[in-house]
């Protein structure tokens, strides 16, 4: 089943872009909540760019309103990056005492706190 | 208030008009040459006696009564006509006659063509007189007089002098004036006078000779000064008068065309009226400052604040010996400094409340301790000035504003992240059901 199932993406890869079959690869072979992560890892990295952008080329005035919204989406990224080293099922000899509940438990106690602090140092 | 003054006025009007009078006082000491008799002067000495001036007449040369007892000077005014004397009492030099015009004492002082200490007195005065002996000599207009006693035309339009006065008869000296900003020229020389040696008029050519040699002023023509008044920073009034006979009952009744008396009574009253400090006296009452919007002061302002300052200000009215609003200032100004006016404004009068200039300024983005200044220094009229200290303090951490429109951004990079973070928790609580069966089944394999 699985050389079945990898046989014809390799025949698609030959004729298709490697960055086309490297997509397809990640969207068949990836469970939905590390796809949730994701898209959600990606969108905190967009927003920390375009805020970064923002204080370099027109103002950081209001500095620490700058530094709570980018240590927001940095500190966001960190722990959601880190839920994700910790669910993933490959990692499951690494992370052996580690239930995904607890994991996401951590990470939802983790953003909270880090909210907490983000609207603190924002106004 | 307003009812209650039309009340009251008649009736200190009433009271007050035999004893109108100066705004600093009524006793006068007249120092007089014994040369000169009082009955001479009847007619200027009466004028005063019937605003209520007290005279106290005295020789230069007596020792009583004293001129300044235990450091405190006895006369709201001292006339010193004693234009011939030499020599003066023990209490009475240039020292002592500039002393009194610091405790706020008025003088009018008669000078001659004789160098006496009045003379060398004037200089420090930055009034610079001829030589000795050189009294103001005019050939025009053609007269049956001496060249000496000149008729002289009264400026027009003057702030101190009445308008529309005959021609006033003056012999005496005349003054070139210093560049001291404190005098007040009261009448000028006629354009073809000149000073000069009465008795031989060839000495005019030595005269035009030995100013070309010195650079001195050449005492001639109209920048030539015959009264000169001169208010010191105390407010005090001197006044030279360059001959005494000007004052005189003789030059008073003198006919200046046939049937025209001469200006010389109400000329010499105007100039004892502004020497006296009857006329022309100025204050500020009170000052008031707070912020836009508000009626108290604070005791300090924020930077930016915008505020608004006030000045009360009246003119004594010698009719009715009181301080009347007066709002004919039109070029007041108000400075806001530290160090350096860092605002200087105009200060203009409130239309329809009398008396009352008001303005209001945006504070400057500075901290410090900064002053209203009022500085109001014009030729003829009291100076005034006020200050008053206000520390101005940055803003307190409350009160800069919270949330600014450049830091949107930021603000919508933070909720954004909260929000997506309530969504992804959404989805993984919602995800859970099907994961378990997923995650055996990668168990499984």
């Amino acid at each position: 089943m699985p050389a079945a199932k990898i046989a014809p993406s390799k025949t698609a890869g030959s004729s298709q872009s490697p960055l086309l079959s490297l997509w397809k690869a990640y969207y068949e072979s990836t469970s939905t909540r590390l796809k949730t992560i994701d898209a959600f890892l990606v969108f905190l990295m967009l927003s920390g760019i375009i805020q970064f952008l923002y204080c370099v080329l027109i103002t950081n005035f209001p500095f620490n309103a700058f530094l709570a919204g980018f240590a927001s989406c940095v500190g966001q990224f960190v722990l959601a990056a880190s839920l994700r080293a910790q669910v993933n099922p490959a990692n499951r000899s690494e992370f052996k005492d580690v239930s995904p509940e607890r994991a996401f438990a951590d990470f939802a106690l983790g953003s909270i706190v880090l909210h907490f602090f983000v609207y603190n140092f924002l106004g | 208030m307003r009812f209650l003054r039309t009340l009251l006025f008649p009736l200190v009007a009433l009271t007050s008009l035999a004893l109108a009078r100066s705004s600093t006082g009524d006793t006068v000491l007249v120092l007089l040459e014994p040369s000169l008799k009082k009955e001479n002067f009847s007619i200027f000495f009466g004028d005063l006696e019937k605003k209520g001036y007290k005279l106290t007449f005295r020789s230069p040369k007596d020792t009583t009564p004293e001129i300044i007892k235990d450091d405190v000077a006895q006369f709201a005014h001292v006339v010193v006509f004693a234009p011939e004397t030499k020599t003066f009492a023990g209490d009475i030099t240039p020292q002592t006659l500039v002393s009194l015009l610091s405790k706020k004492t008025n003088l009018l002082l008669a000078l001659s063509p004789k160098q006496t200490p009045l003379s060398s007195l004037a200089a420090e005065f930055t009034l610079i007189l001829p030589p000795p002996g050189t009294p103001l000599i005019s050939h025009f207009p053609k007269r049956d007089t001496p060249a000496t006693v000149v008729p002289v035309e009264p400026p027009r339009a003057h702030h101190i002098i009445s308008d529309g006065l005959a021609p006033v008869w003056f012999s005496g000296v005349p003054q070139a004036l210093g560049n001291s900003p404190m005098l007040v020229p009261l009448l000028q020389a006629p354009p073809q006078a000149f000073a000069s040696d009465a008795d031989s008029d060839s000495g005019a050519d030595a005269l035009v000779e030995a100013a070309e040699k010195s650079g001195e002023g050449l005492w001639a023509g109209s920048s030539l000064s015959l009264v000169t008044g001169f208010q010191a920073l105390s407010n005090a009034r001197a006044t030279w008068v360059g001959g005494i006979e000007i004052f005189s009952d003789e030059y008073i009744n003198k006919e200046i065309s046939k049937g025209v008396k001469s200006g010389n009574r109400q000329f010499v009253k105007d100039v004892a009226a502004w020497t006296f400090q009857e006329a022309n006296v100025l204050r500020i009452d009170t000052v008031e400052h707070h912020r836009v919007n508000e009626t108290l002061p604070r005791e300090t302002y924020t930077i930016n604040n915008q505020v608004t300052y006030t000045a009360y200000i009246s003119q004594y009215d010698p009719e009715l010996d009181l301080w009347e609003p007066y709002s004919g200032i039109n070029d007041l100004q108000l400075e806001f400094t530290m160090l350096d006016p860092h605002i200087r404004t105009s200060l203009p009068p409130v239309a329809g409340e009398p008396g009352k200039y008001s303005v209001s300024f945006r504070v400057p983005d500075r901290h410090g301790v900064f002053k209203f200044n009022v500085d109001y220094k014009r030729k003829g009229w009291s100076y005034l000035s006020s200050t008053t200290v206000v520390p101005i303090v940055p803003p307190r951490h409350d009160e800069y504003p919270r949330f600014l429109s450049a830091a949107w951004p930021y603000y919508a990079g933070a909720f954004s992240t909260s929000a997506a973070f309530l969504l992804f928790v959404a989805l993984w609580l919602a995800g859970d059901e099907r994961e378990p069966k997923k995650g055996k089944g990668s168990k499984a394999e």
